[in-house]
């Protein structure tokens, strides 16, 4: 059912009710706010080296020290941050609009095209998302944009299930076959009663999956794909980070953290917004 | 049942060589050649030559394609592209490392995750319960590989009490044990967490079902009413989660063997990309498949089992 | 319940599987066998005539022999190994015959399927032959123009048709690379690929067993002519991550660990209990190569530019003083005879040093005041990254932008020599100044199109007359001058910035004991020998 104005009252004042969710959404602004001001907030460049002063403890001048090359950690975290967030969520972007125009198009399409695709989509989703990511990226080599496309296609199943399954259960409501009887085309009757009540799903899968696709780029930059030098993320800065483990701590542990907030505001936002807007699944 | 038993190992099948066949050319994409990498930095191109034709590289790729299929038949998983040894062998020896590290992962999770979401299903939206979920949503959240890091400054090396390195000597099993305490916290606390949200949110559903209300009227001290019926009915779908998790586990577990430097199939994958080793990496990739199907293939199995009327249905 | 129970008993038989006592064989006396961990994920081959990676050169250096060697520990003295002495050379019908007596008693290891047997000439010729041989080894270049025979079955004749100075002729037939010695039949038997994971020499240790990505085990051989090994045997162990292999050592579990040329990290051992680390030559040389057929690296200019735009101090701060040391020519003075020193270079301007203001003049006065853009890959080795990054850096501040691809070691190798790179930066070790300036500088090797394709990957064709003549000269003073005028000619042409060698840096349980001095060693590692003992 789409919602009335007055529902989207009652939920809003649910999610606000909800302090997980709202810690997660506030979380999420901060990280991003951080990630954006990047520049503004960083006094030095990340990519500069030092190699007389590297692997200096914190200190006044660089709050999280420097780094095996002489660079200032806390530079390179913030703009670590704008990378991770913006694979994840460009990755999400993509991921959702292939998936979605595959789920569609499984909705829509005859008996053939739609399990044939949808088997696709059970296959690939059974399998774990970093080995599926690890075998896509060895193949297509660095590159963010690589990265990007990597993971976006790793993410692309789930959206093309949920739509799909949206389009299986709405498509067949009486109320769309009023809204066809009475003359409106296919894609009003998509626009005006499927997509809104796919929407609520898609937003929830939509924040979780922004964090799966953070998650998923932290790994593979660990193990080495991913980006060139010199641009951090925070996967490899914790990777750069290892050989110093023992000495310099710091150089891994912080990047982990920023890593751990980020995924945990999204997944935390994601949980709320499903807790609002499909309250019977859960709680 | 039998029949459903058996159409689900038939559905398997393609699905196994499917995922097999698109491994096959996925691996051969990759760039980079398998014949210098072998040779080394020194090697003529003569010497380079004679390699690529021994390994079959100059082959039309059909008939490398129908090699790779006879080879499967036979259990055949090829020779290392670099060392020329059996990669049978390899995985054979690779697999129990990540066999145990998978099977001690769920159980941690399953160990500790289940106690955890009982309970904050029971102390429903009291703090406890909160607390539960924040922490469940950072197991999460946080990179396994990362928390085996943590895990590793504090235990292996402040307190020295664990080995933080290898997969211990394999005849010894009290050797091996030690050695797969660490990794397998590491990889089952990333699972504990989703193991206690599942937990909590199966037990709350049944918790609200009629006959649990019905017995709760009888007079059934309330402690009785939750564990036997409530557990009970919630163990369904946690069965079946549990499968789900113990794929997803395997992606996390590759990254942890790396970082415990753990000779299992993890490691042997990413040495692979990293080598250019087509003939490891596929058979890696057709076993990881094998395994995954296995899994979903049991969890459906075992789904079907507990409650019966999936196979009717 | 039952349900929880059957979960249970379906774990169970599974569990003990997985924790069954499974893979390959173990050394019995766990106590005397010194267990070394490599940084490498495997090997790559243990046939001594194509073994290259330092993990493969410290395994082939235990099992085989040479005719002559390098004294365990220090390389610039040469030994008698499975010759009796070392040779002089006579003239015989215009050509150079080195003459060698073996020794008695050496015995070949048994092998699969070939048992123990005592080592003769014909052992000695056939692996001379196998190892001038392009198709079954890596090195045949340098054994071009010899011929060895068998007078007798003690008795070894190499003869040269162009007469060589001792300098230039010991280090073919020296324990490394071609010269060691292959025994004849186990290596007939088992074939190019069996000889990969199954070496059969006549070393102090015998190959016993290889786990593939895990460790190779070697036994010692008791019938060694040396004497039995103090040791019961060695375990070389691939561990790619330091972390690992540094955990390991302070555990206990290794006794010898790689390390890594980082100060840092040596400093970070210091004060451990039980734990020493040694870091000893032969420095491995960094030299930075440009491509000189590419514009704009075409104009000398642009290279005295990027040249004064590099800052060996920079280079030498990321390594750490006493692991690494800045070097002025392409062959290090420190180890080799005709090397140049710092003093020499600068004396004629051809130190080209950190000046920022110059390069970005060179740069204007060639057209390219804007800079431009190049790219490389580098291999993911810490050794090789951290040069490659710096770079990276250093170049941006006269606005020349390399971007920078990581790959694995083995990719990076395999592309150089297909000309991927613009600039190259190589690390190696190369046993004197002919080798150095031949595969490096000599027109024939141009990568790809030159004649017999190498490493010069600067596409370098002027001192071929000097390096030739130097290599003829048998008047060792006018040798090494004709290195030195050959080496000042690349510097004047700026066509390879020679950075820093890096010296091997290696940690080890306070236990063990080499059993001799750490100066230098040609196979990169310690040095594992009959003398090698564990003190526990």
């Amino acid at each position: 059912m789409t919602a009335t104005p007055s529902e989207w009252r009652r939920r809003t004042r649910a999610f606000a009710r909800n302090r997980a969710a709202l810690g997660g959404l506030v979380l999420a602004v901060v990280m991003t706010a951080l990630a954006i001001g990047a520049p503004a907030l960083s006094r030095w460049d990340p990519v500069e080296q030092s190699a007389r002063a590297r692997l200096a403890p914190p200190d006044e001048t660089h709050l999280l020290g420097r780094d095996g090359f002489g660079r200032d950690v806390l530079a390179r975290l913030l703009h670590a941050g704008r990378i991770s967030l913006l694979v994840g969520v460009l990755a999400m972007a993509v991921g959702g609009v292939l998936g979605s125009l595959l789920g569609l198009v499984a909705g829509y399409a005859g008996r053939r095209v739609e399990q044939a695709i949808m088997r696709t989509v059970d296959v690939l989703m059974a399998f774990p998302s970093l080995l599926l990511g690890l075998t896509v990226l060895a193949v297509l080599g660095p590159g963010l944009g690589k990265m990007i496309l990597a993971i976006g296609l790793v993410l692309a199943p789930a959206f093309a299930r949920v739509v799909h399954g949206a389009v299986l259960a709405l498509a067949r409501r009486e109320f769309v076959e009023a809204a066809r009887a009475l003359g409106g085309s296919q894609g009003r009757v998509l626009g005006r009663h499927i997509l809104p009540n796919v929407l609520g799903e898609v937003v929830v899968l939509a924040s979780l999956l922004t964090a799966s696709a953070i998650r998923v780029e932290a790994n593979l930059s660990f193990i080495g794909l991913g980006v060139s030098p010199p641009t951090p993320t925070w996967g490899n800065m914790i990777r750069d980070g290892t050989p110093h483990l023992l000495n310099a701590p710091w150089l891994s542990v912080f990047p982990g953290l920023a890593i751990l907030m980020t995924v945990l505001a999204f997944n935390l936002l994601g949980d709320g917004l499903r807790d609002v807007l499909d309250p019977t699944q859960g709680e | 049942m039998l029949r459903y038993v058996a159409s689900r190992i038939l559905l398997a099948v393609p699905v196994f060589l499917g995922v097999a066949t698109i491994v096959f050319l996925v691996v051969r994409v990759i760039p980079g050649d398998p014949a210098v990498a072998a040779l080394g930095d020194y090697a003529s191109k003569e010497a380079v030559e004679a390699l690529r034709q021994r390994m079959g590289l100059d082959e039309p790729l059909l008939v490398q394609y129908t090699r790779f299929l006879a080879g499967l038949a036979r259990g055949d998983l090829g020779r290392s592209m670099i060392t020329g040894a059996s990669v049978r062998e390899q995985i054979a020896h690779a697999l129990p490392y990540t066999l145990e590290l998978t099977l001690g992962a769920v159980l941690v999770g399953a160990l500790l995750g289940i106690p955890v979401g009982v309970y904050t299903a029971i102390r429903r939206n009291r703090l406890a319960d909160y607390l539960g979920r924040v922490f469940s949503l950072a197991g999460l959240s946080v990179p396994a590989f990362y928390l085996g890091i943590l895990l590793t400054l504090l235990v292996a090396l402040r307190l020295g009490w664990l080995p933080a390195v290898g997969g211990g000597d394999a005849a010894d099993a009290g050797d091996r044990l030690r050695h797969l305490v660490l990794p397998a916290l590491t990889l089952g606390l990333v699972m504990t967490a989703s193991v206690a949200r599942l937990t909590r949110s199966a037990m709350l559903g049944v918790l609200r079902q009629d006959y649990v209300r019905t017995a709760r009227a009888k007079g059934l001290a309330e402690g009785a009413v939750r564990l036997r019926h409530a557990l009970g009915s919630a163990l369904i779908p946690i069965v079946s989660i549990t499968g789900l998790w113990a794929v997803s586990l395997i992606g996390d577990s590759v990254t942890v063997e790396v970082v415990f430097a753990r000779p299992g199939l993890g490691k042997m994958m990413v040495g692979a990309i990293l080598q250019r080793d087509y003939t490891a990496l596929q058979s890696v990739m057709v076993v990881y498949t094998a395994f995954v199907v296995g899994i979903n293939l049991v969890t459906d199995l075992a789904y079907a089992w507990v409650d019966p009327r999936v196979s009717r249905g | 319940m039952r349900r929880p129970i059957a979960l249970v008993v379906m774990l169970l038989p599974a569990t003990a599987l997985a924790l069954g006592p499974l893979a390959g064989p173990r050394a019995a006396g766990a106590a005397g066998i010194l267990k070394l961990a490599q940084l490498s994920s495997d090997l790559q081959t243990l046939d001594p005539h194509f073994a290259a990676t330092t993990p493969d050169r410290s395994v082939v250096d235990m099992v085989f022999n040479g005719l002559i060697r390098y004294k365990p520990g220090d390389g610039s003295v040469f030994e008698p190994d499975l010759a009796t002495a070392l040779p002089t050379a006579r003239v015989a019908d215009g050509k150079q015959v080195w003459t060698f007596q073996l020794r008695k008693g050496v015995m070949c290891h048994g092998s699969e399927g070939v048992p123990t047997y005592p080592l003769t000439s014909e052992d000695v010729v056939y692996s001379l032959q196998k190892a001038s041989d392009k198709n079954r080894s890596a090195y045949a270049a340098d054994y071009t123009g010899m011929t060895v025979d068998a007078p007798d079955a003690a008795t070894v004749r190499v003869t040269l048709d162009h007469p060589l100075s001792s300098g230039l002729f010991y280090p073919k037939v020296a324990n490394y690379s071609g010269g060691l010695i292959v025994c004849k039949k186990p290596a007939e038997k088992l074939g190019a690929d069996g000889l990969k994971t199954h070496p059969a020499g006549t070393g102090p240790f015998m190959f016993k067993s290889y786990t593939p990505q895990e460790r190779v085990v070697l036994v010692a051989n008791p019938a060694y002519f040396r004497g039995k090994p103090q040791l019961d045997g060695v375990e070389i162990r691939y561990m790619p991550d330091l972390n690992s292999r540094e955990l390991g050592l302070r555990n206990g579990q290794l006794d010898v660990i790689n390390g890594t040329p980082d100060k840092a990290w040596v400093d970070g051992l210091k004060g451990v209990a039980n734990v020493k680390v040694d870091v000893f030559g032969v420095g491995e040389v960094a030299t930075l190569f440009f491509r000189t057929t590419t514009p704009p690296l075409d104009k000398p200019e642009v290279r005295k530019a990027l040249a004064h735009a590099l800052d060996r101090q920079e280079f030498l701060a990321l390594i750490g003083q006493g692991i690494a040391e800045p070097v002025y020519s392409p062959v290090p003075a420190k180890f080799l005879p005709g090397g140049l020193g710092e003093k020499e270079v600068q004396a004629r301007g051809l130190d080209y040093p950190h000046d920022l203001v110059r390069a970005k003049k060179l740069l204007a006065d060639a057209g390219l005041p804007q800079g431009f853009s190049l790219e490389v890959v580098t291999s993911e080795l810490p050794g090789y990254r951290v040069l490659y990054e710096s770079l990276q850096a250093q170049l941006a501040k006269v606005g020349v932008k390399v971007a920078v691809k990581v790959v694995d070691h083995a990719t990076m190798h395999s592309l150089i020599r297909k000309d991927a790179n613009p600039l190259v930066i190589y690390i190696a070790w190369r046993p004197n100044a002919d080798v150095y300036l031949t595969q490096f500088f000599h027109s024939d090797s141009i990568v790809v199109s030159g004649k017999k394709p190498n490493v010069n990957f600067a596409h370098y064709d002027r001192i071929d007359g000097l390096v030739e003549r130097a290599r003829a000269e048998t008047d060792q003073a006018k040798q090494v001058q004709a290195w030195k005028d050959a080496q000042l000619k690349i510097l004047e042409d700026m066509v390879a910035y020679p950075i820093q060698y890096q010296n091997q840096v290696y940690a080890r349980s306070a236990a063990v004991d080499y059993g001799h001095e750490l100066v230098s060693v040609l196979a990169l590692y310690p040095g594992i020998t009959e003398k090698t003992r564990l003190n526990r």
